[in-house]
């Protein structure tokens, strides 16, 4: 692996394994991080998250990472995985 | 009509579908849902009206079903795709409880399945039914004079089936197909709903092979029960135990490539292509590929399948693909006629490689 490829990995499956704790913790979920599926759904299938989980989300997002989602009008696309949530990160970190 | 109009309909407007392909069960008595939750791979939490998705796995824990079970009463409804209602019955009779009391009726003999789809279908259903269906949340069910609507779809828009009664169910699809005509939007084939699904994530079991695949590489740990024992467990507990080394990820390409195409990376063999397919939403191929665990991440450009002439470079991406219509279109806002006074983000924000 290139050094930057595994660079960019490095960095990507940081900030996965820290969204997934928030998840979890968020939740309340008695499951591993690992089993939360980087593509797997939050809202309605999935993860089954509602409308109090998600701001609850937001608001760790905001406080973990800087990610201010809650007057965004594109929040609802930001939050749909955890892939995404990681995608919306590392956009405002500039690494993507 | 192509499929580019069939698209259209579903992302833009209304669209109608026969849904031939869905076995639609009813399994009656009060202890129906123990009997579901024996054969099902998911934890079967969910209230009466509702709906939840599931899985049937074999004993290698590779999905053959895809299900969604929506309790009513001392009854279930099942909506089963992958499987045949003789091989449901098989599983039934082979992984229940024989104790319990329990009658598995086909409801496919007395009855249809339709579907709606699109931004505008809660608008099209609400002419057709009744101006209630736009509070009926996702993922549950009612029950109106002419058969039972299930609010669902899997296509990233606004879905709904319909099962409607034999007798009732050429005049409800005339009815319902001139309504989605209305909107622009037209009957869609089942290959354009597999390419909606596609672009939004969803498993389907025709999806190309999944030969040797259990949920673990699908991203459906979702759809697995961590406390019950089911059909297929021994193989999940077994590969988990090994650790996953492939992940489904979802890419986008500009062209040439096929299901079974090898994938490299700077320096080494990284996976295989395992569907492919244009997206007119893109505006080039997507689809799936199983890559190595250690690059299984969106947001690389670096991998490519190398041809006789040149090498055809992929773009991992997250899933959804889409930023779907329906995320903006609101039902007490926004109507189809006057659609043209609001703006919406375009579906696709990547690019191609």
């Amino acid at each position: 692996m290139t050094t930057d490829l595994s660079d960019y990995v490095a960095s990507r499956v940081a900030i996965l394994d820290r969204v997934r704790q928030i998840l979890r913790d968020t939740m309340k979920l008695k499951i591993e991080p690992e089993a939360i599926d980087p593509d797997a759904p939050l809202f309605g299938t999935g993860l089954g998250m509602d409308s109090v989980d998600a701001v609850e989300l937001v608001v760790q997002l905001d406080a973990v990472f800087g990610l201010e989602l809650a007057n965004s009008p594109l929040a609802s696309t930001k939050i749909r995985t955890v892939n995404t949530i990681v995608d919306a990160i590392m956009e405002v970190r500039g690494e993507s | 009509m192509s499929l580019e109009a069939e698209y259209r309909s579903v992302r833009h407007g209304a669209a109608l579908s026969r849904m031939d392909h869905v076995g639609l069960l009813r399994l009656v008595g009060e202890d129906s849902i123990e009997a579901v939750d024996a054969v099902c791979s998911g934890d079967l939490w969910v209230r009466d009206g509702r709906m939840l998705q599931t899985l049937i796995l074999d004993e290698q824990g590779q999905p053959i079903a895809d299900v969604y079970v929506c309790p009513d009463d001392d009854a279930c409804f099942l909506m089963v795709e992958g499987m045949t209602t003789e091989d449901f019955s098989a599983r039934l009779g082979r992984h229940a409880n024989p104790e319990l009391e329990i009658e598995l009726e086909d409801l496919r003999h007395e009855h249809e399945l339709l579907s709606l789809h699109g931004p505008y279908a809660w608008e099209v259903l609400s002419k057709w039914l009744t101006p209630d269906v736009i509070g009926l949340p996702y993922l549950s069910f009612y029950r109106f004079d002419r058969g039972i609507c299930f609010r669902a779809g899997k296509t990233g828009e606004y879905g709904y089936d319909l099962v409607i009664r034999s007798e009732d169910a050429t005049d409800a699809r005339r009815e319902l197909l001139e309504l989605v005509n209305s909107f622009g939007g037209s009957e869609v084939s089942l290959e354009t709903l597999d390419l909606c699904a596609l672009e939004n994530g969803f498993f389907s079991v025709r999806h190309g092979s999944i030969e040797g695949l259990t949920p673990l590489e699908l991203q459906l740990q979702w759809r697995i029960s961590t406390r019950k024992r089911f059909p297929g467990i021994e193989a999940i507990e077994e590969r988990r135990a090994r650790g996953i080394r492939r992940r489904l990820t979802h890419f986008v390409a500009r062209e040439g490539l096929n299901a079974g195409d090898a994938l490299h990376g700077p320096d080494a063999r990284v996976g295989e292509v395992m569907t492919a397919v244009f997206s007119p939403g893109v505006g080039g191929l997507i689809g799936t590929a199983l890559l190595d665990i250690s690059v299984a991440h969106p947001g690389i450009d670096q991998f490519f399948a190398p041809n006789r002439d040149s090498a055809t470079r992929i773009q991992t991406v997250s899933s959804p693909l889409l930023v779907n219509r329906s995320l903006f279109v609101d039902p007490h806002r926004h109507t189809y006629s006057t659609r043209e006074d609001a703006t919406y983000p375009p579906l696709w924000q990547g690019s191609l490689p």
